[in-house]
Formats: structure tokens, C-alpha cells, sequence
């Protein structure tokens, strides 16, 4: 195998590592690549469409003769279905068919699920319509609320055995340990040393934090079109994070080959871990739609209403960890011991990430317990870095508890346990320029005071692994005769700016200015390529893109060495685009003019993680991606209001590709974790069985009043990983927010917030100044 | 949402017939920010809408403007939106509780379209009331979900049988600015004093105010403002973007020689009216405005609240958002 000598780490912790190269593949860009393109804030080649509305997104789009399609679902949380009627509906204007998806004798096992469906010619006759299907259903007993259903004589969820469901989305290594006991099923649990030798070793804090269901909410709404063009081939639009797995759902279920279906994504209106496959989590749209299809042999449009993607199709499992942590007086964490139960309705994958077990290593001992508890609710999916945010809140408030018994400053208590060199930078550097200490001193006056408006500051971290995978992105180059270099790969554009960063690379390879390069994705025909998950996008295509560039730029050398009668090696490229060997020259555009046939075309993969990294994730052959972030709050006494001052954010993303649009990532993770600190929250009717607020009124999202101000600090690290070097971004950058911020509202009024969202109610609560009982209940 | 027709008259007395021949088919359209919500909920089915909007004439013209009256007094016409209250610069400062309430509702898009009229008509928020599986008393059904459900948005004052509370943020400002309200029904026009507009659920638990089916709301009056007399609203809300408030306060009084005057205090969203406080009222009236005497007064306030089990919260709330409004419309400094 190759070997290259690479300059890996960061800032002014650089060295030099030599690196195996697997086959075919391009010197690593490190830490000393003089690059010209990649790295800079480019905007993104599409912000104009965005922004002008000319963009069209699935919601948008229309197929000549299309019917609207419309799900009637059961609005009971437990139930078996007796009979379905569907005359009236039948004979309602425009109604074209219907289709039964639960046969008579099916188990209902949320308020939500898919009963049966309609098509009509118009999207609110089709409402009408599946209102008018009669649905006849034998009441069952059911559980919605998490500690309820863990009880050995709650109702049962599942008559049938589970189906762990795992996406993109989920991170790799998390998942099912032992069979289920009643509604609860253990998952891995992650141990290392003894807990309760540790706790004996330092002074003991010991608390229940308890997190809240939050929904994806995405902005557009799931749904697909699907149209049959023959009986054996199916063309689909469907607002997906990941084009790959609906075409390959849809060939299942139809049981079509992979490649006669062809699947378009050209614009996506967020997915957050909710839009893998051709289905929702709780709703099978790609099947309904697919049937409808080919009863009426004409395209079929499904997309969810907002009720719809409240309740069925994905969310954030809840969870309720009872945490105890010990410590000894010099800030050293002997034990943490973490045991949860987080619901993820129907579904699975409600653990609690990877914080406690991984961010702190100078702990020696740590045992993280979590189950999954069944409840009757939608089923939770794997959401923006599964299971993180929960974990990270538990873990770092009851740090910061600690730190106060143990008379440590939380700040210096993180430096003192966390090993991670990156991390350790941004947590000393974030500090600083944070004014951390001055800050701290500030809030204990207010507190000491009894100020009116209190301020207070927090930290947390942040841990994720480059889960970029190898040999999934299949990406072509081609140089064609107009001087267009062409980039083709099926990739969809979750937000983030993929094909932007696509065209940077092949700028960089081919050193052509930006408007020369034309990326060409969103369609399964291009290419295959990953799911927009797990942060994995641009650290598993960019590296397949690089390949093909730099093979297709090796032919086009070949090329022009012919036409100037030159050795290859001989070719210059001279930085206005003209070629020369031997004292002839040739430019850009001349030598593509002759290239023989349509273009030079050279198509490529990525091959297995590589390289050098700080610290390897949970000793895994994958970097592991650093990030700290500080928050300051205002907390109102009087209401118990809490405002988000500022975050700042301290991120790792390997090479960042493109200065704007990473910023762009860490603030959209920002105001999510702001969102779930102080306002997102599934609200549930445990006595009927509904979700009381399946809106986007009564379900509160940030708005531009409630955002905090955000500086990003985005830290390059170099690891040889893989020859661009990029890393992920979209998950790490919202873990630590919601912790950081329960951390400063601690800060602020000296009594901790166990319980997320940090409403005004929680925190006149935790003052100590709500009577405890009203006269009923 | 079901088909309807959208019907336009040119005079109120067609437009009141039209609704009154068939009141469980027909309905008003004024702003429509709330009915049309509520029709694509399927909470609400009419057939028809009668727009409120194309009426001429006289009552077409009072329930569009806003002027001053002959008593000194100020007209504001029901079809007026909030975003022309809060932005009606000519409306004296004495009215400045109610030009507060109109300017923190909803959104600027929304504010541009609700009327005052509909503002204070609009049907409660409650979650239960507004989910179209469930049947609760609201809807004619036999009980209060939020009583022993999750009523964290609910009443804590003057709650049952229904525990909602009343929306309209209009609605406490108005109440504190001592505003009457004129309809017009079958036997002409008839005026009342704001808070004979609203009804408790004791009265009829399906229904928030006293108008009979055909009437229509024509405008707000606000009196002649008194001498030195001053107002103020405050709120909290669980986000700063676009929410419902969790507790509202309006406070009109004047201060003379150091002395509080003419006081009326009023709570929103704590109760399913808007919520006259003669608690406060009684330990303000006479006193020295002082941050002390606003902190006595606001506990004097929410001393008769009964708040559900998982409500109590907004007990101290409410009575946190009081001292504000009492320290801005007296303009005594805050504590620090």
C-alpha cells in the first residue's frame, strides 16, 4: 500500500504522521495544503431559487393527471380494527380508489396509525372523502405516559414481536441489548471500572433529570409522489434525507429492481433524522401512495398535514435518568453512574448517548444503563445526534451540582476529567474569550443580591464520531467539450449545502473558477450515495468527488500531452487555465474542444477512514469530533421567564469545507437546542391517549425574538482521515446547547432546573416560590 | 374543512337577517383569523360566511374607524384591526394599556387581518376545545378535560365548571380602561359596559359572551380619559415570538398629589373572562404608589386564586406580571 507523510492535529499542535493510502486514493489535504477554494465562506450555489421561491420542493411539485391522496388514521391509542367501510366515500366527488392498510382483525397501537387511505382529484376532496370512511373499532386498554408503562402491570404495547427499525440516522454501535420484559427493553449498557468502588471514593450527588418528547418539525412535511411508468418501473419525488433508502423500500414493497426505480430529491425542506425510507416512522406513505398508483394508474400525491407529522412520523424520545456522580475535593470525578428510562412510543432507540460514558475518561468508573419503555404513542426516530442531547443535559447539570458541593469552579472541574485534546483547546479558549470568570463572579452578586433579573453563564461538550462511510458514495467527473466540469452523484441537499461543497472540491482539483463547474444531484440515476445522516454527508462524499476529479483531471492531462505530443509528466497547468509541454500550450477550453466523443469521464468511490486523529472515537478506527459550547442567560424572577443571551460555540468538523455554510450547520444546531432547552415539548393527554398540541402553535419553536446572539468558532482539525478531510457537523452542534443553557439558568438563580423545557413554571418551581398544590388533585 | 359559500351584503340588516334564519348554518366572517382556523380544525361547519367586511353604510363606516366621539371619548369600530390600534397614533396616551394589548398579539401578518370584534369574540385556545377527536363540556360534551387533564394553560381564577380562559388580550385592557361596547340586534342598537360582553361557563359553559344569535358587535367606546389618567399593560409568555401570553395585566389610574386614583385592575388569560381585580383595586385605591404597596397589592389580587394541581405556577406569575404593569403605568422605578 501507498504511504503518505501527512501534517496532522491543530492550530499550533501540528505534526507530521505517516498514513497507509488505500488504492486509488488522493493524497490527504492536511495541515499544510495551501487551498484556494475549499475552506472559503462560498455562498451556496442555490440561495437564490431558495429565497425567490422558484426552488421546488415536493410540496410543490405536480404530475399531469396527479390525484391527492389523504390517510385516514386511527384516532384512538389502542384498539383492534373491526370492520372498514368505505362506500360513502366511495361515492364522494373525485374519489378515485381507496385502499385498506389495516385488514379487519389489525392492531392499533397509537392514535395516528394508517387505517386506510383515499385518492381523489383534489387534495381536500380526498380529506373530505377520508372522513367519510367508516372505521368500526374494539376499544383496548393503553399506556402514553413513560414510568406508567415501565410498571410490571401496565397494559401491554406490543402483542407482536419488536422489529428494532435502525436508519443513517441512528449511531452506529447503539442499539438493543436483551429481550423486553413487559414494555421494557434493556438496550447495551456502556460500563467501564466499578461505579460503586468509585462512589465511595468521593462525595456523592444524586438526582432524576427528566427530557421531553421533541418532534422533527421539519418545515416541509414528509411526502412523495409516486407514478408507475410501466409495471415494472416506478419514478418517485419524495421530500427524503436519504434518496437511496426510498428507492430501495419502494423496490421492496413493489418488488421492483432497485434500479427501475428512480427516486428525485432536488430540494428538501429539512429531514432531522425523521425522512429515511420511503415511509415515515409511523406512517407507511410510500406503500399507500405506491397502491393508490396502481389502482389508478395515475401519479398519486401523499403529504402529511402538520396534525399528521406531529403524531406519526418521528420524534426525539423522551428520557428519565436518575443520575449519581461522585467527586473528590480537587474537582476529580471517581464515578458516574446514569440509569434511564426514555420512551420511544411504539418505536425503539431511546438511550442516552454517548456523554456520560465518553467526554469525562479521567473518571475510572462509569456505567450508563438505559432501556427503551413502550408506550402508545408514534414512534420516536432517530432525531439530530440521537439520544446526546438528553444525555448531555443529565450529565452536565449534575456536574455543575457537584462542583457546587465540592466548592470547584465547573469550568476547571471539565479540564480536570476531560482528556480530549481538542476539546480541552476549545474549553480554555471558549473560557477566555467568554470571560467565563468574570461572568461567574457577576451572577453570584446578582444571586447573593436577590437581583430582579439574574444572569448566569454555563458550559457543556460535546462528543461525536466521523461516521463517514466508505465505498456508499459513488461520484462521476467529467471534463465536457463546452469547458464545463461536471459532477454527478445522487446526494440529496438536506440543507446543509452539499453540492456547493461538491463544487468547491472539483474547483480546487481542477483550479477552474466556481461557475465552471456544474453539479448535477438529487436524482438516484447519478450515482449512488449515503443518507443525510449520522453527519456523514460531507465527510463521505467530498472524499468519492476528490477521487473522481483528480482521475478525470489525470485522463485530461493525458489528453492534452497528446494533442502538445508530450510526456504527461511534462504538462504544465499554469494558474490562468493554459496548459504547456515542451514550448507549446494549449488552453483550457481549446484542449476540451478536442476531446474526443461527449467527455473525459472518470467516476470513483471512497475508501475506508484512514489516517491519524487526536483521539479516536471510543477507540473505534474514526476521529472523534470535539465541541464545547458557553451559554449566558437572563433569567426574569418575577415570571420565570428565561432568555437566551448568547452561545458561544466551539466546534470541530475535521477540514471545514466551507467557512459560511459550516457556520450556517452550527447555528441551525444552536436555536434547535435552544428550542429544546426552553420551549419544544410534546404534550401528552395520558388519560386519552392524544397528543394535546400536534401544531405549530401550541408546540412552541424558537422564534427570531427568542434565538440567543451565536458566535461560532469552528477549529480545524487535520487527521488524514480521508483526502479531503472532512468531518461532521450537523449533530455535534446541537448537543451540548440545551445542557449548557440548564447549566447558566443554575448559574443564574443557584437552584438547578431537573426538568426540560425550562419553562417559566419549572423555574418559579425551582425558586421555591409555586405552592405546591392547588385544591384539586 | 367543508365547501361554503361566502356571502357579501351591502347592509347590516341583510346581513343579521341572513345569519338569523339559519344561526346553526351561518355564521359572520369578520377578520376570519380564528373562524377559519377552527373550520379547518372541523370544530366549526358552516355552510356560509357572511362578510362582515362588505357592509356599507353607516354601520359599515362606525364598524371601520376609529374617532373621537362628542364626550371627548374614542370610537373604535369593530372591523378595525389590531395592527391599526396599535399603530393609531392620535389615540391618547391615557389608552396606552389597550394600544400595548393590540401591539404584543400574534404576529404583524396576523395583527393586519384580526379585527377588534373578532379579538374579543374569538373562541378559547384550550387544547382540549380545539383537538378534533375529543368532545369535551366546551362542546357540549359532559366534562372538562383540563380539570383532571393537563391544564397547564388553564384557569386559575373563576374557573368551573370550564377552567378556559378567555383569549383576548383586548379584552383585560379593555375591561381596565372601563370601555362599553355597542350591538346592534333586532330591536336596534343597545350599548353595555364591556363586562356585561362576557360571560362566565357558569352561565353557559359552550359560550364565552352574552351576544344572541344575529347581533353583531359595532364598536368599542373608551370614555373621555380622566385627568392625569394613565394605563399600562404587561405580559408573560413562554416564547418571545408569537404565543399566547400565560398571564396578562392592565392597569388604568391617575396620580394625583402622590396619590393613587380611579384605579381598575384587570388579569388576562388567568380566568375564562377577563378578570376584574377589586382585591388590588381596594389596596391601591388612596395608597402611595411604592414598589412595596404594588407587591401587597398583587398577592391582595391572586389571593382568591384557585389553581388546578398542575397550574399553581401562574399564581406567582400573574402576580409578577401585576407589578410590572402597576410600576409601568406609574412609572415607579423597578427594583433593581
Amino acid at each position: 500500500m501507498p504511504k503518505a507523510k501527512v501534517t496532522v492535529g491543530f492550530r499550533d499542535q501540528l505534526r507530521t504522521a505517516e498514513v497507509e493510502l488505500p488504492e486509488g486514493e488522493a493524497t490527504p489535504w492536511d495541515g499544510k495544503s495551501d487551498l484556494k477554494v475549499v475552506g472559503k465562506p462560498i455562498t451556496r450555489r442555490d440561495g437564490a431559487l431558495r429565497v425567490s421561491g422558484k426552488a421546488k420542493y415536493t410540496f410543490d411539485l405536480q404530475q399531469p393527471d396527479m390525484l391527492y391522496a389523504a390517510v385516514v388514521r386511527s384516532p384512538l391509542p389502542a384498539a383492534k380494527v373491526r370492520s372498514i367501510d368505505f362506500s360513502a366515500a366511495e361515492a364522494m366527488e373525485g374519489v378515485r380508489a381507496v385502499y385498506a392498510v389495516a385488514e379487519p382483525g389489525a392492531d392499533i397501537l397509537f392514535a395516528g396509525q394508517d387505517v386506510a387511505a383515499v385518492a381523489a382529484t383534489r387534495p381536500e376532496l380526498a380529506k373530505l372523502a377520508a372522513r367519510a370512511v367508516k372505521v368500526d373499532y374494539e376499544r383496548r386498554a393503553f399506556v402514553t405516559n413513560t414510568i406508567s408503562a415501565a410498571k410490571p402491570d401496565a397494559p401491554k404495547v406490543h402483542r407482536a414481536a419488536v422489529q428494532e427499525r435502525r436508519t443513517e440516522g441512528d449511531e452506529p454501535g447503539t442499539g438493543g441489548g436483551a429481550e423486553a420484559k413487559g414494555n421494557v427493553r434493556p438496550l447495551r449498557p456502556m460500563q467501564k471500572g466499578d461505579v460503586e468502588a468509585g462512589m465511595k471514593g468521593g462525595t456523592v450527588h444524586e438526582a432524576s433529570y427528566v427530557t421531553q418528547v421533541q418532534t422533527h418539525s421539519a418545515l416541509e412535511t414528509h411526502g412523495i409522489i409516486v407514478r408507475w411508468d410501466d409495471d415494472q418501473h416506478i419514478t418517485a419525488w419524495s421530500s427524503t434525507q436519504s434518496i437511496f433508502s426510498v428507492r430501495d423500500e419502494l423496490a421492496e414493497v413493489f418488488n421492483l429492481k432497485p434500479a427501475n426505480v428512480r427516486v428525485h430529491t432536488d430540494f428538501l425542506g429539512g429531514g432531522f433524522g425523521a425522512k429515511f425510507g420511503a415511509s415515515a416512522p409511523g406512517s407507511r406513505l410510500g406503500t399507500i401512495a405506491g397502491e393508490l398508483a396502481k389502482k389508478t394508474g395515475a401519479p398519486v400525491k401523499l403529504m402529511c398535514d402538520r396534525h399528521e407529522e406531529q403524531v406519526c412520523t418521528g420524534n426525539r424520545p423522551d428520557a428519565h435518568q436518575d443520575v449519581r456522580i461522585a467527586g473528590t475535593s480537587d474537582g476529580s470525578l471517581t464515578a458516574i453512574h446514569v440509569r434511564s428510562l426514555g420512551s420511544a412510543g411504539i418505536g425503539t432507540g431511546a438511550g442516552v448517548g454517548r456523554n456520560a460514558f465518553a467526554i469525562y475518561t479521567k473518571c475510572p468508573n462509569v456505567l450508563v444503563d438505559s432501556s427503551d419503555v413502550f408506550t402508545n404513542a408514534g414512534p420516536g426516530t432517530a432525531m439530530r445526534a440521537p439520544g446526546h442531547p438528553q444525555g448531555a443535559f443529565a450529565l452536565e447539570l449534575a456536574l455543575d451540582e457537584l462542583a457546587v458541593k465540592l466548592g470547584v469552579d465547573p469550568l476547571a472541574m471539565r479540564l480536570k476529567n476531560d482528556e480530549h485534546p481538542v476539546r480541552r483547546w476549545q474549553f480554555e479558549e471558549g473560557g477566555k474569550r467568554f470571560d467565563w470568570a468574570a461572568k461567574r463572579a457577576e451572577s453570584k452578586k446578582m444571586r447573593e443580591g436577590k437581583a430582579r433579573i439574574r444572569r448566569g453563564v454555563g458550559v457543556a461538550a460535546s462528543i461525536w464520531g466521523d461516521f463517514g462511510r466508505p465505498k456508499a458514495a459513488v461520484a462521476t467527473c467529467s471534463v465536457l467539450r463546452d469547458g464545463t466540469v461536471e459532477i454527478r452523484n445522487g446526494v440529496q441537499d438536506i440543507g446543509g449545502g452539499i453540492p456547493t461543497v461538491l463544487a468547491q472540491i472539483g474547483a480546487e482539483v481542477f483550479g477552474r473558477s466556481l461557475d465552471t463547474i456544474s453539479v448535477k444531484h438529487g436524482d438516484s440515476d447519478f450515482g449512488s450515495s449515503v443518507g443525510s445522516g449520522g453527519s456523514q454527508t460531507t465527510s463521505s462524499v467530498t472524499p468519492a468527488v476528490r477521487n473522481a476529479c483528480e482521475a478525470a483531471k489525470t485522463q485530461f492531462i493525458a489528453h492534452v500531452a497528446d494533442l502538445l505530443k508530450a510526456a504527461p509528466t511534462d504538462v504544465v497547468w499554469g494558474a490562468d487555465g493554459t496548459l504547456r509541454a515542451g514550448g507549446k500550450s494549449i488552453t483550457f477550453a481549446q484542449a476540451c474542444k478536442k476531446i474526443d466523443g461527449e467527455s473525459i469521464t472518470a467516476t470513483a468511490s471512497r475508501p475506508r477512514t484512514y489516517g491519524a486523529h487526536p483521539v479516536a472515537f471510543l477507540g473505534a478506527g474514526m476521529p472523534e469530533i470535539a465541541g464545547v459550547q458557553f451559554a449566558e442567560v437572563e433569567v426574569d424572577t418575577w415570571t420565570g421567564v428565561v432568555k437566551a443571551k448568547q452561545i458561544l460555540a466551539m466546534h470541530d468538523a475535521g477540514r471545514i469545507m466551507n467557512r459560511l455554510t459550516c457556520t450556517s450547520q452550527v447555528n441551525g444546531g444552536v436555536i434547535l437546542g435552544t428550542s429544546y432547552a426552553l420551549m419544544e415539548q410534546r404534550v401528552m393527554d395520558h388519560d386519552v391517549g392524544r397528543m394535546l398540541n400536534p401544531n405549530l402553535e401550541s408546540y412552541k419553536i424558537c422564534g427570531a425574538a427568542d434565538v440567543p446572539k451565536i458566535e461560532v468558532e469552528l477549529t480545524d482539525v487535520f487527521t488524514g482521515a480521508n483526502n479531503t478531510g472532512a468531518a461532521g457537523i450537523g449533530e455535534p452542534s446541537t448537543i451540548p446547547t440545551a445542557a449548557a443553557l440548564a447549566c447558566a439558568v443554575f448559574d443564574a438563580v443557584g437552584e438547578p432546573v431537573r426538568r426540560l423545557p425550562m419553562t417559566p413554571s419549572r423555574v418559579l418551581a425551582a425558586m421555591g416560590l409555586v405552592p405546591t398544590k392547588g385544591i384539586i388533585g | 374543512m367543508n365547501p361554503f359559500t361566502l356571502v357579501r351584503l351591502p347592509t347590516l340588516d341583510a346581513a343579521q337577517d341572513r345569519v338569523a334564519a339559519e344561526p346553526a348554518r351561518r355564521t359572520f366572517r369578520a377578520g376570519g383569523i380564528d373562524l377559519i382556523d377552527r373550520m379547518k380544525e372541523g370544530l366549526d361547519e358552516p355552510d356560509e360566511l357572511v362578510e362582515l367586511a362588505a357592509i356599507g353604510g353607516e354601520h359599515g363606516q362606525r364598524m371601520r374607524g376609529i374617532v373621537q366621539t362628542d364626550d371627548g371619548g374614542w370610537r373604535i369600530g369593530a372591523l378595525v384591526t389590531l395592527g391599526q390600534i396599535a399603530d393609531f397614533d392620535d389615540l391618547p396616551s391615557a389608552y396606552g394599556a389597550v394600544k400595548e394589548a393590540a401591539g404584543h398579539a400574534a404576529t404583524p401578518g396576523i395583527r393586519n387581518a384580526a379585527s377588534a370584534g373578532g379579538n374579543l369574540l374569538q373562541r378559547p385556545r384550550c387544547w382540549y376545545f380545539r383537538h378534533s377527536d375529543l368532545q369535551c363540556l366546551k362542546k357540549g360534551g359532559y366534562e372538562c378535560l383540563a380539570l383532571t387533564g393537563d391544564h397547564r394553560y388553564n384557569a386559575i381564577l373563576g374557573g368551573g365548571p370550564s377552567f378556559i380562559v378567555h383569549p383576548s388580550s383586548l379584552g383585560s385592557a379593555l375591561v381596565a380602561l372601563d370601555a362599553s361596547v355597542t350591538v346592534a340586534g333586532k330591536d336596534g342598537l343597545r350599548t353595555m359596559p364591556i363586562e356585561q360582553l362576557f360571560a362566565p361557563p357558569t352561565v353557559d359553559p359552550v359560550k364565552e359572551h352574552t351576544l344572541a344569535d344575529g347581533e353583531v358587535l359595532l364598536s368599542i367606546d373608551l370614555p373621555a380619559p380622566l385627568a392625569g389618567q394613565r394605563s399600562a399593560y404587561h405580559y408573560a409568555k413562554e416564547k418571545q415570538s408569537h404565543d399566547w401570553p400565560l398571564a396578562e395585566a392592565s392597569v388604568r389610574c391617575t396620580v394625583e398629589g402622590g396619590t393613587l386614583r380611579e384605579v381598575r385592575v384587570a388579569l388576562g388569560h388567568v380566568a375564562p373572562i377577563p378578570w376584574r381585580s377589586k382585591e388590588a383595586e381596594a389596596v391601591l385605591e388612596g395608597a402611595k404608589p411604592s414598589a412595596e404597596l404594588f407587591a401587597k397589592a398583587t398577592e391582595a389580587a391572586l389571593s382568591v386564586a384557585k389553581p388546578l394541581e398542575g397550574n399553581a405556577y401562574k399564581v406567582p406569575l400573574a402576580q409578577g406580571v401585576l407589578r410590572y404593569a402597576l410600576h409601568f403605568a406609574t412609572s415607579t422605578p423597578l427594583p433593581a
